[in-house]
């Protein structure tokens, strides 16, 4: 055989069975260590400082080359873009002056219900790195980690909807898994009624599937599904996909539903990693002795909706504010505050005279 | 051995990381399934040829770089390499015999033992992989091989 050199292919390799039973120990303890408790999430995590140049190394071709069409994109591209970016901000913005109002109507019926779903106040943009990880499971490597406050949990969206979340935290990187992955379920809701349901990936990222919905279920092809926000993870009302098939087998207790998802999952290239926090809750019910005081106070931010979007839209815009009693109060005190005077700190209740 | 150890550790360095970079290189999705495991085919191929050269400790580390850059359980790349190099080294006199197909059926061999022990690994920290992509892998890795290992005897010969 050409290929091998054969230095001395006859010498004995002493120890081989030693060395091998040594290292595969080794390699056994690290699995059950991993897996068992979480005491290696610093050694991987240095490892994988190390592995950093090889991904930086590896993705650097391909980043150049984007970069390169990108700097080499004609004039005319250039306008054309503009002109269609113009004009979809135009639209946008168009769209959100009614969120702003809508907004804080939900915040206060919400409110109402005091229901405590969270808000995503404060968003990061991570760019997908082009590595490829596991070819069987469905997860991406963003340049985004430890370092930028990421953590394992974390909501990522895209410009479409729900992507996915963070998996694992390195250093400088972190690993998203993908609302397709089959290990992971969404609690969702349908928009057009409010069913609860969980959307499952299925390994094929055009495609999830609502496994739990019963045959006689109100779902129709195109229906809007949107987070719910149960369990925490994800912020309520994100668009999370599209009813694109409904199969009722009437021998089946349980429909068979897929899935279309409104995330570009294969295809998008920078991602929002979404920080959470509680949204604002009314204080409880003011005291009995001012029955005719609290009427107008509760009943005034329904009818008075625009009025009131000044303290409402305000609140959420103050990131990194911990969700004290004070936003609180003065949104509960946001028709009082109508006459320029700023809410006091103290609750409602002690301002009657 | 102490003579010879500075010429034999580059090319084996060099090889294995060259393997590792196109481990994780993007591939189309529909290449993706195809893609062999080019550093266990390299580090299969140290083990053979240059058993004294540290063949083990080089697959335990290309183990543990793997683990660490599939983002898997630790330990479990570098266990199944380890184990499938112990054997090639254990195979090398009768493998440096063998014709071009039956070398070739061997590493398809030792390549579906590698398979094997992570997919056993995979089901017992509980995230099994369903899908049969994986052992499309060890045909491609046998058919490749009389290539790499052309390509790295020449390399050693410098």
């Amino acid at each position: 055989m050409v290929a091998f050199r054969n230095s001395d292919p006859s010498g004995r390799t002493s120890g081989l069975l030693l060395r091998c039973v040594l290292y595969s120990l080794l390699a056994l303890g690290l699995i059950i260590v991993d897996k068992r408790y979480d005491h290696l999430g610093k050694i991987r995590r240095w490892l994988s400082i190390v592995a950093y140049p090889a991904q930086l190394a590896v993705e650097s071709p391909f980043a150049g080359w984007h970069w390169f069409r990108e700097s080499v994109s004609t004039r005319d591209a250039l306008r054309e873009d503009n002109t269609r970016l113009q004009a979809e901000l135009r639209l946008a913005q168009f769209k959100l002056q009614r969120y702003e109002a809508l907004e804080s109507e939900t915040v206060r019926l919400r409110a109402l219900r005091t229901n405590t779903s969270e808000v995503a106040t404060r968003f990061v943009i991570g760019d997908v790195m082009d590595v490829d990880l596991d070819a069987f499971r469905e997860r991406v490597l963003v340049d985004k980690g430890a370092h930028d406050g990421i953590f394992v949990g974390q909501p990522v969206l895209d410009a479409g909807g729900v992507f996915g979340q963070v998996a694992r935290v390195e250093e400088f990187t972190s690993e998203v898994i993908l609302i397709s992955d089959p290990a992971h379920a969404i609690p969702v809701q349908i928009n057009r009624n409010g069913l609860r349901t969980i959307a499952v990936g299925t390994g094929d990222t055009s495609r999830l599937k609502l496994p739990y919905l019963p045959t006689s279920a109100d779902v129709v092809v195109g229906d809007l599904l949107v987070t719910s926000g149960l369990g925490g993870g994800f912020p309520a009302g994100y668009p999370v996909g599209t009813v694109a098939a409904v199969k009722r087998d009437a021998a089946q207790s349980l429909a068979d539903v897929d899935v279309r998802p409104a995330a570009a999952l294969d295809r998008s290239r920078e991602l929002m990693l979404a920080w959470l926090r509680p949204s604002e809750v009314l204080p409880p019910a003011p005291s009995p002795a001012t029955p005719t005081r609290a009427a107008p106070a509760g009943t005034a931010p329904a009818g008075t909706a625009p009025a009131g979007t000044a303290p409402a839209s305000t609140a959420p815009a103050s990131p990194g504010k911990p969700n004290g009693g004070q936003p609180a109060a003065a949104h509960a005190a946001a028709p009082a505050a109508k006459s320029a005077k700023a809410p006091a700190a103290k609750p409602p209740g002690g301002r009657t005279p | 051995m102490m003579r010879d150890d500075p010429i034999r550790r580059l090319p084996m360095a060099l090889s294995s990381l060259v393997a590792l970079a196109l481990a994780v290189i993007p591939l189309p999705a529909a290449l993706d399934f195809f893609r062999p495991d080019l550093l266990v085919l390299v580090v299969f191929y140290w083990s053979i040829e240059s058993p004294r050269a540290g063949g083990l400790t080089l697959a335990f580390i290309s183990g543990l770089a793997l683990d660490v850059i599939n983002g898997v359980v630790l330990g479990q790349h570098a266990l199944a390499l380890t184990l499938m190099a112990a054997w090639a080294t254990h195979l090398r006199l009768r493998l440096r015999v063998f014709s071009l197909l039956s070398q070739s059926l061997t590493i398809f061999a030792l390549l579906t033992g590698y398979q094997f022990i992570l997919f056993w690994i995979d089901g017992a920290t509980g995230n099994p992989v369903t899908s049969f992509g994986r052992w499309f892998a060890p045909v491609v890795g046998a058919m490749i091989w009389p290539l790499l290992a052309g390509a790295l005897g020449r390399l050693n010969e410098r």
